[in-house]
C-alpha cells in the first residue's frame, strides 16, 4: 500500500486519476470532451483490474471508505459512464444523437 | 435461487412472433391511419388542457422524496398554467395547493424541493400554515374587511397508491385515485415498489416536440432494431423476434400495459458482464426468478422477458423489471414543447460493486433514451409541414391507436366533423 491508502496492484491507474469526478455531470463532462484515444486508454487500464476493484471496494462500507476508496468508486463510475463510448459507439458521443448536456441529471 | 434454466440454449427457443396481430384483438380501434393534426394544432392543444389535464388524477412522484412533514416539492404544471406543491403536514398526511399567495399571486415556493415549518411569501410576509391555512398578515390592519380564514392556499386534491403522488386539480374530483387506476392495479399488486425505490435517478430536458409524440415513442418496440441498433437491439431482439414484437399487451380503457422480449443469447459487453456480476442491470437477466415477481408482471411466465410497461393516462408509465424500474413522465407546455423527465430507481446497494452496476445500467439506460431525444425533435419539426396528414400504424403500434383514441374520447375535436 502507497501513503495515500492507494493499493499497489492498482498503481498503474494513478496516471488515470483525473477520471475520479463524484457527479454524473462532471463524467458526462469528461466523457464528452476528451479524445477517444484517452478514453480508450483509460478503458484498457480499468477494465484488466475491475473485477479485483470492486472486490477490494466491497470491504469498505459505503459510509466510511477511505478517500483513496472513493476515487477508486468515482473511477468505477466513469468506467461506466465511458463504457457505451468504447464498446457501442467507438466514439465520445453517438452519432445522430441527443445533446447530452440538454440531458440533465436531477441527482447527483 | 433459479427456478427456471435459461432458454436460449435451444431447449425452449422462442417462438416465431412474426405473426401477432394485435389489432384483431381490439377490432373497436380500427386499422386506419390516424391524423396528424392533434400532435401539431394549438385548438387540439388547448382542448387537452381543459378536457383532460385538470380533469385527471396526473403523477407527480414518489413519497419517499417527502419523508417527513414539512418536507415539500414543487411540480411545474405549465400545461395547466400552474405550479402546484405537494407538502406532508405536520399530521403526517400529504397536502397540494396551487402555489400562488393569496394576496397578489406571488409563488411562495421558489425552489424545486425542501423542508419548511410554514410558507412565507417573499413579497410581502404573507405566511401559509402545512395546512395551507393563512396564519400572518404583515401590518394586517391595513386591510380593510379581509376574510383571513378564506384566504387559505388554494387546495389540489392529493392521494397516493403504491408510493406514487397524483394531484386532481379539481379539490373534490368525482372519481377517487383507486378508481382511476381499478384497471393497472392488478398488474402492479405486489411489485416490490418500496424496496426498488430506496435509490433514484432522475434526468429532465425540454424537447421541441408535441408530448404525444414524446411519449409514443417509448409505446413500441418497432423502433428499436434500427432507432437502438447500437445499443438496446442485441438484448430486445433475437433472431426469433427481429423486430421487438410484444410478448403480451392489454388496452383498457384509459390505461394500457405491455410484456417485452428479452433475448436470453445476448452476449454482454465486458463492462455490462461486470455491472450484471455484481449487482441489479437493465440488460437481460439470465437468473431471472419468476416467483420474485408478481403474477400481472411478466404475465406470461417466460424466461426470455425483459420488462414490462403501464401506461397510466394521460402522461406517467411505469416500466417494471427484475429489480429495477423505471417511469417517465412527460409535460406539455405548448403543443410542440414537452418536459421529459425520466426516473430509474433500484434497491439501496450495499457495497461499491452495487453502486457500479446500478451507474452502468442507468448510463446506459440514459444513452439509449438519448437516441430517442433526437427522432422527437426532427419530427416534429416537419410534422406541420402539411406534407402528409395521416401516418399509418402496424399491429405493434397499436399502443400508439390506442394513445390516441384515449386522448380524442377526452377531448372530442373530431366529434360531430
Amino acid at each position: 500500500m502507497t501513503e495515500s491508502g492507494w493499493p499497489a496492484a492498482f498503481r498503474t491507474l494513478q496516471p488515470f486519476l483525473g477520471w475520479a469526478l463524484a457527479t454524473e455531470a462532471e463524467r458526462t463532462q469528461k466523457r464528452q470532451t476528451s479524445e477517444m484515444a484517452d478514453i480508450q486508454a483509460f478503458y484498457n487500464a480499468m477494465l484488466s483490474h475491475l473485477e479485483d476493484i470492486l472486490v477490494y471496494l466491497n470491504q469498505f462500507p459505503l459510509e466510511h471508505m477511505p478517500p483513496h476508496a472513493r476515487q477508486l468508486m468515482d473511477m468505477t463510475f466513469s468506467l461506466a459512464e465511458i463504457a457505451p463510448a468504447v464498446e457501442l459507439f467507438g466514439q465520445p458521443r453517438e452519432d445522430d444523437t441527443f445533446d447530452p448536456f440538454r440531458f440533465v441529471p436531477q441527482h447527483q | 435461487m433459479k427456478d427456471r434454466q435459461p432458454t436460449g440454449t435451444g431447449e425452449h427457443a422462442a417462438p416465431d412472433r412474426s405473426d401477432d396481430r394485435w389489432n384483431d384483438k381490439y377490432p373497436y380501434l380500427g386499422t386506419a391511419p390516424i391524423p396528424i393534426e392533434p400532435y401539431i394544432s394549438r385548438e387540439y392543444f388547448t382542448l387537452e388542457r381543459e378536457r383532460i389535464f385538470r380533469k385527471v388524477w396526473l403523477n407527480v412522484g414518489r413519497i419517499e422524496r417527502i419523508p417527513n412533514p414539512g418536507d415539500y416539492i414543487v411540480v411545474a404544471l405549465p400545461v395547466c398554467r400552474t405550479s402546484v406543491v405537494v407538502v406532508r403536514g405536520k399530521d403526517g398526511y400529504l397536502h397540494a395547493f396551487h402555489n400562488m399567495c393569496s394576496h397578489r399571486g406571488n409563488k411562495i415556493v421558489w425552489d424545486h424541493k425542501g423542508s419548511c415549518q410554514n410558507f412565507t411569501c417573499k413579497f410581502h410576509g404573507w405566511s401559509y400554515g402545512l395546512d395551507g391555512r393563512l396564519t400572518f398578515i404583515p401590518d394586517e390592519q391595513g386591510f380593510c374587511g379581509l376574510q383571513k380564514d378564506k384566504l387559505g392556499l388554494t387546495p389540489v386534491a392529493v392521494d397516493t397508491w403504491a408510493g406514487f403522488i397524483f394531484i386532481h386539480l379539481d379539490p373534490h374530483p368525482t372519481e377517487t385515485l383507486r378508481a382511476y387506476l381499478a384497471e393497472v392495479v392488478p398488474g402492479l399488486e405486489g411489485y416490490p415498489f418500496p424496496e426498488l425505490s430506496a435509490t433514484r435517478f432522475c434526468w429532465r430536458t425540454e424537447i421541441k416536440a408535441n408530448w404525444k409524440i414524446a411519449q409514443d415513442a417509448f409505446q413500441e418496440g418497432y423502433h428499436l432494431p434500427v432507432r437502438h441498433k447500437a445499443t438496446a437491439a442485441g438484448a430486445f431482439t433475437s433472431g426469433t423476434n427481429p423486430h421487438c414484437h410484444f410478448l403480451s399487451l392489454d388496452l383498457y380503457e384509459r390505461h394500457r400495459r405491455t410484456s417485452s422480449y428479452g433475448n436470453l443469447n445476448y452476449q454482454p459487453t465486458p463492462v455490462a458482464g461486470r455491472a450484471y456480476q455484481f449487482g441489479s442491470s437493465v440488460v437481460v437477466d439470465r437468473d431471472i426468478t419468476l416467483d420474485n415477481l408478481p403474477a400481472g408482471v411478466n404475465p406470461t411466465r417466460r424466461s426470455d422477458w425483459s420488462i414490462d410497461t403501464f401506461w397510466i393516462f394521460p402522461n406517467f408509465s411505469i416500466f417494471p423489471s427484475n429489480g429495477t424500474y423505471l417511469t417517465h413522465q412527460f409535460w406539455p407546455i405548448t403543443e410542440e414543447r414537452t418536459i421529459w423527465e425520466t426516473h430509474t430507481y433500484f434497491p439501496k446497494a450495499e457495497n461499491a460493486g452495487q453502486k457500479f452496476s446500478q451507474e452502468y445500467s442507468k448510463v446506459l439506460l440514459r444513452d439509449i433514451l438519448m437516441e430517442d431525444g433526437t427522432t422527437l425533435e426532427h419530427m416534429q419539426d416537419v410534422l406541420a409541414s402539411g406534407a402528409k396528414t395521416h401516418m399509418p400504424l402496424q399491429h405493434q403500434e397499436i399502443c400508439v391507436r390506442h394513445a390516441y383514441r384515449v386522448v380524442e374520447d377526452y377531448v372530442g375535436f373530431y366529434a360531430g366533423r
